[in-house]
């Protein structure tokens, strides 16, 4: 146990998180084998991305740019997202990034030969018909979870220490998808400009942005992968589970993954039972919205566990966070709202010093937790943000006393989100894809 | 700081699966695929369904590429073989004109290095009676002959390709093949 646990009274073992131990080098990952093997594929699967990159330049250069700009940059607020639920226990950018490339390098370019594989492989021991209609939901969900969710075993291997929390395995996860996802939507978008005959025309990959990033993209990689995170994270952090039921947990959350990616590529529902183009979209919200709330919502339980965790650190001491800043800083929602509250009472600078001030204590009540030497440096950190804060006449980084109940903004995020598909079907409509 | 001795071999293990995973799928599942042939025989006796409605009666003696043949509602694909040559037909929607999708075949044919479309196009009409446009093409070593329709919002374009000595003899059958080409019930 450590010095913090001892504190607190509670066990490292049965904990929800496993605090990364003080003294942690990432340097020490240069001699474990697993640090080499991830260098190596990384770079194999960069050369190989690069040579579809170069192929499609070639012969449609504005269509390839055009589709590698709009992709990157639909891969910003996924970023943020998923950097917002990992606030508390920043996750290091460079595994990260490790995770980033792992999906988009290594698990995409394996995808399509395994893929291909099993299309093939259907075509002929059973039939076309079969292979066509159905290949898709049993060769990509699969081939491709399991090559996205060894990303993260990966990270495992790599930096166990970094994985404390079933919430860091999402975050690792939710990144391994998204990179599987940004190549795979960029390669899909270049081959439709190939199949369409028309040269270097960008349309048909607008027409795959909004497809495959709008009606599509919400309920994909990233979210299914985040799922297959949880999981193996849940197996390296609770020990204090019985080997069968982590087993469980992992492979559960693994099969989850793939139920939802098998529901979504399967042809239930293309057809749009019979109504168009409105019951085509209907039925990608039927297979879309449930797995996506339902991520959402295991996510949130896990996140406000692992925030639990942290912020019992903090408890008991008024000038470092008060009950009410404790509340606000328990989920991402609330800390935007707190920092919304400052700035309609204080405008930019106090919702800066609200930011800095959760910032400081998120970074102090990690310190405690892994019973570390900075303590007394953070928690003067945090002082110094709370006398800004006082400076600003808004002493109290808490979000609103009239703030709107947790459902209104679920509703007006699914509302928002149903208005963002209808209008992407339009515009497909528009541009002529189908 | 050293790692023990018992956790680097478990890393080991750990990567070596890890390795093993990925092999399996990238090379593990292609060479399995790869020592299944591809080909199966087909019926000339009855239509052959290439998707969304479409069928054709392929000639006697024909093989079908399994692996790149896929029927489905609102398109489709079939690739036949018959002796060395390769008959392909493909149907997907289409709200132009036939001469617009007769330029959008010769685009695709000529977007293969070496490829090039050779003498004028003709008239062609199916046994139901839908007009077409066909034509040829060339490569070094091998010749092609190309057949377009338009129907229903629908284009099917046809393309043989295969070595002269091939598919001189093969012509005339193939030819008949095409002409039973039929978008399906009205």
């Amino acid at each position: 146990m450590t010095s913090a646990d001892a504190t607190h009274g509670r066990s490292a073992v049965s904990a929800p998180v496993r605090p990364t131990p003080t003294g942690t080098r990432g340097r020490a990952s240069l001699g474990l084998p697993a640090f080499w093997l991830l260098l190596v594929l990384l770079a194999i699967g960069a050369w190989r991305v690069s040579t579809l990159v170069g192929t499609a330049f070639t012969s449609y250069p504005v269509a390839t740019v055009l589709a590698a700009v709009l992709f990157t940059l639909y891969a910003v607020p996924f970023v943020i997202v998923a950097r917002s639920v990992d606030f508390l226990e920043r996750e290091p950018p460079l595994l990260l990034a490790a995770a980033l490339g792992w999906g988009g390098m290594v698990a995409t370019t394996t995808a399509i030969a395994g893929n291909g594989a099993v299309h093939d492989l259907l075509a002929k021991l059973v039939s076309p018909a079969f292979a066509a209609s159905w290949g898709p939901a049993i060769s990509a969900p699969a081939i491709e979870e399991l090559l996205k969710t060894l990303g993260v075993v990966v990270v495992v291997l790599v930096a166990r220490k970094q994985v404390n929390s079933v919430v860091d395995g999402a975050v690792y996860g939710a990144f391994v998808g998204l990179g599987f996802q940004v190549v795979e939507d960029f390669i899909y978008a270049v081959n439709a400009v190939a199949i369409a005959g028309r040269g270097d025309h960008v349309g048909p990959v607008i027409v795959t942005f909004f497809l495959r990033g709008f009606l599509g993209g919400l309920w994909s990689h990233t979210l299914f992968s985040a799922l297959a995170g949880a999981g193996i994270a849940y197996f390296v952090v609770r020990q204090n589970r019985p080997l069968w039921r982590r087993l469980a947990v992992a492979f559960g959350c693994l099969l989850g993954a793939w139920a939802f990616h098998f529901v979504w590529n399967s042809p239930w529902l293309s057809d749009g039972l019979g109504y168009g183009g409105l019951g085509v979209l209907a039925a990608l919200l039927v297979k879309g919205i449930p797995p996506f709330l339902m991520v959402m919502l295991l996510l949130r339980a896990a996140s406000g566990s692992e925030a639990d965790f942290y912020l019992a650190e903090l408890v008991g001491d008024p000038d470092v966070a008060t009950s009410k800043e404790l509340a606000a800083l328990r989920t991402g929602r609330r800390r935007m709202a707190a920092r919304r509250y400052a700035y309609a009472r204080c405008g930019r600078k106090g919702a800066n010093a609200v930011r800095m001030l959760q910032k400081a204590q998120a970074e102090l009540a990690v310190e405690l937790s892994r019973g570390g030497d900075r303590v007394p440096e953070l928690r003067e950190a945090v002082l110094v943000q709370r006398r800004r804060l006082i400076a600003f006449g808004h002493p109290e980084a808490a979000d609103p006393p009239d703030r709107r109940r947790a459902w209104g903004s679920w509703a007006v995020g699914i509302g928002l989100s149903a208005a963002v598909a209808i209008a992407a079907a339009i515009a497909i409509n528009a541009l002529g894809g189908s | 700081m050293g790692y023990g001795r018992r956790r680097l071999f478990r890393n080991l293990w750990g990567s070596l699966a890890v390795v093993g995973v990925i092999a399996g799928i990238g090379w593990g599942l292609p060479a399995i695929n790869s020592e299944i042939p591809a080909e199966r025989p087909v019926s000339a006796s009855r239509p052959y369904p290439v998707g969304a409605g479409v069928t054709v009666v392929p000639p006697r003696g024909t093989s079908l590429d399994a692996t790149q043949t896929a029927p489905g509602v609102t398109g489709g694909q079939v690739l036949f073989y018959i002796g060395g040559v390769r008959y392909a037909v493909v149907v997907g929607p289409f709200t132009g004109t036939l001469s617009a999708a007769a330029a959008k075949l010769r685009a695709q044919i000529t977007s293969t290095r070496g490829y090039q479309v050779t003498g004028p196009e003709s008239a062609i009409v199916t046994r139901a009676g839908v007009v077409g446009r066909q034509g040829m093409y060339a490569s070094s070593g091998r010749d092609g002959r190309y057949a377009v329709f338009v129907d229903r919002d629908l284009a099917v374009n046809v393309t043989l390709a295969g070595n002269d000595v091939d598919l001189r003899p093969l012509l005339r059958k193939i030819e008949s093949s095409v002409m039973t080409i039929s978008f399906g019930a009205t």
